[in-house]
């Protein structure tokens, strides 16, 4: 799936009347199997963008050209599971052609074997993250769009995580556009990372990563996020620490 | 068990208070038992609480799947909330009696007549229970839902329906006893059998063994529905929730 993209402007209109920008102009694309990472900061219009590719909001000017039959597997930032089903009615319930092997194979991977039964309720957030990426890998996505899923996970966890989405997105064909204020996950999972400014949201930077992801070592990944790190503080904004 | 303690204490707190007024005024348990018997024996009480058992199914599901449809459109649609509004105001603080009257007079002392005017009485409290519970529904569940194109009836069943749940629980619990109030009354004035027309027929008479055994048979009866109707619906739709009261 190719995915184009120009968002020349979103504005919100909050309950005093007010009119606030939120994005300024954010014009990309992205083809089948590419992993785009937009790095940027807190509050900078992220999500909003993301609703905007993902249909869920039409009120914006410019325009966004994606098939319109691609299947979409959607990781919010919180995990958003039905709390009245278990982890695998979850999962089975956006993903009704799934097979036994493959959904067996997506916990095996995540390591949800054990709390199948479980009601969300009943799980910690970090297994609750993870029930929401099986949920998205389980629909076979030709867009997968993850919105900060290693969020406020503690570093380990974070890391394996990490690691589990690239091999589950190595191991398909899809278009990938993770939003992310971590320049560590953004180095380690793009393809090509785009910078972006503080609210109104545009895209102050592109860079692209031509090593392959399984081939990053730690000098070169060292390396492009200072390239990052000067770039965002050239642009006098700080970013996020962790 | 503490449910035994507690019809226990009823049964003493009943007998003594006998004892104090008198039986003509209040019976003591055995005296509305043997009246009770008395009618169950003649079939009387059967057929009784049958016909207005069944009225109160025809009404109460009358009103709960229209208020319930109603109440859902109201908290979902802002147009349709704007334009129910008075109209539920309006039949919210209609007195039951007139309902019936109103009833009765315009369309005859018919079955009809007489179940409307139950349904009517129901109706505006399910549509504001309902609104509150569509006014509730969490909207990033339905981003998710329409993000991974849900089929509708399975986003009802799967996502909104189970958020409606305490909503419709409480409604039916209310509705129940409402119904069955306003039922007697309907009965008493136009109906010639149920048990608000026996109870009307022990009123002129006095009797009041007769009276206690009819309307103490039919709070057994909405004792049993509660107990193995709402009771379980209830535990089965909140069993996710993590240690429910």
């Amino acid at each position: 799936m190719r995915l184009e993209v120009e968002i020349a402007g979103k504005r919100f209109e909050n309950a005093a009347g007010e009119r606030h920008d939120v994005i300024a102009g954010i014009a990309f694309a992205l083809d089948a199997g590419e992993v785009g990472v937009f790095v940027g900061p807190s509050g900078c219009g992220k999500s909003t963008m993301l609703r905007i590719l993902a249909g869920l909001d039409h009120d914006f000017q410019g325009r966004v050209s994606r098939p319109v039959d691609a299947r979409i597997g959607f990781v919010f930032q919180e995990p958003r599971l039905l709390p009245w089903r278990s982890v695998e009615e979850n999962v089975r319930l956006v993903a009704p052609l799934a097979d036994d092997a493959k959904l067996s194979a997506l916990f095996e991977i995540l390591e949800l074997k054990a709390h199948r039964n479980h009601f969300p309720g009943e799980l910690s957030l970090g297994l609750a993250r993870r029930v929401a990426l099986a949920r998205a890998f389980a629909v076979e996505p030709d867009f997968l769009i993850l919105d900060e899923p290693l969020a406020s996970l503690d570093a380990a966890l974070a890391a394996r995580l990490r690691d589990e989405i690239a091999m589950l997105v190595d191991g398909r064909s899809v278009t990938t556009l993770l939003v992310t204020h971590d320049v560590d996950d953004a180095v380690r999972l793009g393809d090509r990372l785009f910078l972006l400014s503080p609210r109104p949201a545009r895209i102050v930077a592109e860079l692209p990563i031509r090593v392959p992801r399984g081939e990053r070592r730690d000098a070169e990944i060292a390396a492009i996020k200072l390239d990052i790190m000067r770039r965002i503080n050239g642009d006098s904004v700080k970013p996020d620490a962790r | 068990m503490p449910r035994l303690l507690s019809f226990a204490a009823f049964l003493a707190t009943w007998w003594i208070a006998s004892l104090l007024a008198g039986d003509a005024k209040l019976p003591p348990p055995p005296a509305v038992l043997a009246a009770m018997i008395a009618e169950a024996r003649s079939g009387a009480l059967f057929f009784n609480l049958g016909v207005t058992l069944v009225r109160v199914a025809l009404a109460f599901t009358l009103a709960m799947s229209l208020g319930a449809a109603i109440g859902y459109l109201m908290g979902r649609v802002r147009l349709a909330d704007r334009l129910g509004d008075p109209w539920l105001i309006l039949l919210l603080n209609l007195p039951a009696l007139v309902v019936i009257v109103l009833a009765y007079i315009w369309a005859g002392l018919t079955e009809a007549a007489a179940i409307a005017a139950i349904a009517i009485n129901k109706l505006p409290t399910a549509v504001v229970t309902l609104r509150e519970g569509a006014r509730a529904l969490d909207a990033s569940l339905d981003e998710m839902a329409t993000v991974f194109a849900l089929a509708p009836w399975k986003k009802f069943r799967h996502v909104i329906l189970p958020q409606l749940a305490p909503y419709i629980a409480a409604a039916a619990r209310s509705g129940l006893s409402l119904v069955w109030k306003i039922v007697l009354v309907a009965e008493l004035l136009g109906r010639p059998n149920g048990v608000g027309f026996e109870i009307g027929v022990a009123f002129q008479l006095f009797d009041v063994p007769l009276l206690l055994a009819y309307s103490l048979s039919f709070a057994a009866v909405v004792l049993v529905i509660e107990t193995v109707l709402v009771q379980p619906f209830e535990a089965r739709a909140s069993r996710w929730r993590p240690r429910a009261a």
